[in-house]
């Protein structure tokens, strides 16, 4: 039973999604994520412990390895991937409350901005920690922010910007949601941000890249 | 200046760097993009869809910066859009491809055909041949999306998943990619440019090993088919490229050029090892289009002395931001040109920082005008000995009437001076603390006429 989550978690660090995938080539028509995922829950292994002890130790190997420069972009999307597989599996646990996320997560790029491949790295990497994520996608207005957390009082809040004029609008929405919900928690990212970017704008947390979020995250919540 | 500097074109100088052969100085390259825009006070929206604004902010830029190179248009979805995509404009920026038609399940083949006359290929041609005619000893650079980025424009990001799961089809597109690099590549050639940059900032996301299998193959194609026809090339890279910059420089272009967050040092030892040309890499944002002047010149400096002087170009990171400064990049082009300010801004760096303004109303007097020469110190700047010698001669047949003074920025004593008299160049001259000559040595009859306007003002004549 701990080989399979090893091979679950071997499957996400590589991208291994299933048998079918010719990724990575050295594991051509060998199991994948998906396959070995069916089997633990097959055998018994509780949907947490798959989480945890397969997904969770794979995708964190992938972030470690993206921050160093070992991998990139390609890698760490194959990696998402084979989890977003493996997680078909365990969203019936999800519903039924047999596992619990860590919290919810609103993200999206801030209006103007249509940069999103930073973004969806954050949103995956979090997905793949435990985090319900809502996903806004690009270009996001303040009234979608805002609307999406009335609907999800106790979410975080993440927003990320790429381009050193769609900054300001970073801080606009900012004081919108310090205007009308100012205990909620921000998190702010994207290559021209800084830490004190985010001091400056009033943000709660800064990140350089998304395994430095989760660890932001974990001292915060 | 010395003789062979009026002797080279920045064509010529160009063209030698490229093929790492000695030049008399480094040459240097403003990546002129929607700063063009800027230069003739026009939207970018406006200026990238217009033939002549084009014409006129690039003449404008080599007016003012002096280059010895410049891209004609830098805009990375000209091709995009001539095939299809959707753009969002801007009015400060470049704009952005927001649609992707072959993930909206177009196929390949049933993307338009690109020729001369699509989308605003007429527009850049045509700026090309006239900008050719006007500046025949400017090198001019076509600049061309690169395969993988123009990859990117047509699929969207799946094309990164592509590659992994359907090697295939993701080769097949970077083909047809190839094919339109090739096209544009040509029809720049013909209408003039010298240097065809391609451009793929896209690469900064890949690893060596996808971007060896989907890129390399039709980035050296398309400079093979540049140096067969006798022209130049440059792969730039905006962005942290690091781990491909081996790979870039295997696909043989002449150049490779990439932006501040690679070491230069780094390239120029990849660039040394493959016997090519290399260009970067000042500091877009924080410095060219933030920083002061003063900031500017010790950041060249920094640059050029991190570069050296073989093969190497220099030139900003990436495009430059549309509203840069323009004494910013007039401040570059003084540190690239002219040795003897190169040496001021040397000195300066290395000077301790003098804090206090000197108090010098105790230093003028009723019976005498004061002349006061700045110098780097005249034994190493021709110009400042000069100088110093022109005030000097031109002193003598007043006597005690005149005081004349060298101060040399070499000692502290000069520094101090420099900063009283609110002096930022050297040599230069000031008469009872009014600065008059700047970096030229005036004709004999001006300096006489300024020494007796001088003098009429205390009744010395
Ligand atoms: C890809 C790209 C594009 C693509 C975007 C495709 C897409 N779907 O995202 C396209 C071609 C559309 C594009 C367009 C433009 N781009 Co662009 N683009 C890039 C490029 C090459 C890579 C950006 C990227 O994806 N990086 C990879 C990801 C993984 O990194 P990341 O986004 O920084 O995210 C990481 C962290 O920052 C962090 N993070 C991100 N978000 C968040 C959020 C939170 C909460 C946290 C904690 C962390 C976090 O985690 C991520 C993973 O580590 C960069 C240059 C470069 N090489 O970096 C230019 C760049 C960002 N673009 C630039 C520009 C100017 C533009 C354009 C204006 C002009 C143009 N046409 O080129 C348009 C603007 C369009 C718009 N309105 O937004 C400039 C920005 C300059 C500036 N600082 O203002 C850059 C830097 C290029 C340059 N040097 O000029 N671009």
């Amino acid at each position: 039973m701990k080989e399979l989550l090893e091979h679950i978690a071997y499957c996400i660090e590589y991208g291994k999604i299933n048998i079918q995938s010719p990724f990575p080539p050295d594991m051509k028509g060998k199991k994948g994520a998906d396959e070995y995922t069916k089997e633990a829950l097959d055998a018994g292994v509780s949907p947490h412990k798959v989480l945890t002890e397969g997904l969770m130790v794979g995708m964190d190997k992938v972030g470690k390895k993206f921050r160093e420069n070992k991998v990139f972009v390609p890698q760490v999307l194959m990696s998402a991937k084979a989890m977003n597989t493996a997680m078909e599996h365990l969203m019936p646990f999800f519903t039924s409350g047999d596992i619990t996320p860590k919290g919810t997560f609103i993200i999206g790029t801030v209006f103007g901005d249509l940069h999103d491949i930073g973004k969806n790295l954050v949103a995956m990497m979090l997905k793949g920690n435990g985090w319900k994520v809502i996903d806004l996608g690009m270009d996001v207005a303040a009234d979608k922010f805002l609307d999406t957390l009335h609907a999800h009082p106790d979410a975080v809040v993440g927003l990320s910007a790429l381009l050193t004029t769609t900054m300001s609008n970073m801080q606009q929405i900012v004081e919108r949601i310090r205007e009308e919900k100012p205990s909620t928690l921000i998190a702010v990212g994207g290559a021209p941000v800084t830490k004190e970017f985010c001091d400056k704008i009033g943000a709660d947390m800064y990140a350089p890249d998304p395994q430095g979020l989760l660890e932001e995250l974990e001292t915060a919540c | 200046m010395s003789e062979n500097q009026e002797t080279m074109t920045g064509k010529t100088r160009i063209q030698m760097a490229m093929r790492r052969k000695k030049t008399d100085r480094v040459p240097w390259v403003p990546f002129v993009g929607v700063h063009g825009g800027y230069l003739v006070d026009m939207p970018a929206d406006d200026y990238l869809r217009d033939s002549n604004a084009i014409i006129a902010g690039v003449d404008k830029a080599i007016d003012l910066y002096q280059p010895d190179g410049i891209p004609v248009v830098f805009d990375l979805q000209v091709e995009a859009e001539a095939l299809g995509c959707h753009l969002q404009w801007a009015k400060d920026n470049p704009p952005a491809v927001v649609s992707h038609p072959l993930a909206d399940g177009i196929g390949i083949a049933d993307l338009p055909e690109l020729n001369p006359g699509s989308g605003r290929i007429p527009v850049c041609m045509e700026a090309t041949s006239i900008l050719r005619k006007k500046h025949p000893d400017i090198a001019l650079y076509g600049l061309i999306t690169g395969p993988f980025t123009l990859a990117l424009h047509l699929a969207g990001t799946n094309i990164f998943m592509q590659m992994m799961e359907s090697p295939d089809e993701a080769h097949t597109l970077m083909e047809y990619c190839h094919g339109i690099s090739c096209n544009m590549a040509s029809w720049y050639m013909e209408a003039g440019c010298d240097v065809i940059a391609v451009v793929d900032p896209m690469t900064s996301q890949i690893d060596p090993a996808s971007f060896e299998m989907f890129v390399a193959p039709a980035v050296t194609k398309l400079f093979d088919m540049v140096r067969d026809r006798n022209k130049l090339s440059s792969f730039f890279v905006c962005g942290f490229a690091q781990q491909n910059v081996p790979a870039m420089a295997a696909c043989k272009p002449n150049n490779v050029s990439i932006d501040e967050n690679i070491p230069l040092s780094f390239v120029r030892e990849t660039a040394e090892e493959h016997q090519i040309s290399f260009g970067g890499n000042l500091k877009l944002t924080s410095v060219l289009s933030m920083g002061s002047t003063k900031e500017v010149e010790m950041h060249t400096l920094e640059t050029l002395e991190e570069g050296g002087d073989t093969g190497f170009i220099l030139a900003p990171g990436c495009d430059l931001v549309m509203e840069t400064p323009i004494e910013n990049l007039q401040a570059v082009t003084r540190v690239v040109s002219d040795p003897y300010h190169r040496e001021f801004v040397k000195t300066l760096q290395a000077a301790p920082v003098i804090e206090e303004v000197q108090d010098l109303s105790e230093r003028w007097q009723d019976d005498k005008v004061i002349i006061d020469v700045i110098t780097l110190d005249a034994s190493s700047c021709a110009p400042c000995q000069y100088m110093v010698e022109a005030m000097e001669l031109a002193s003598r047949p007043y006597g005690n009437k005149l005081q004349c003074n060298e101060f040399s920025i070499k000692n502290k004593e000069g520094l101090r001076m420099m900063k009283a008299l609110g002096v930022k160049n050297v040599p230069v001259t000031v008469m009872d603390g009014e600065i008059l000559f700047v970096s030229q040595i005036p004709p004999a009859r001006e300096i006489e006429k300024a020494i007796q306007k001088k003098l009429a003002a205390k009744n010395l004549l």
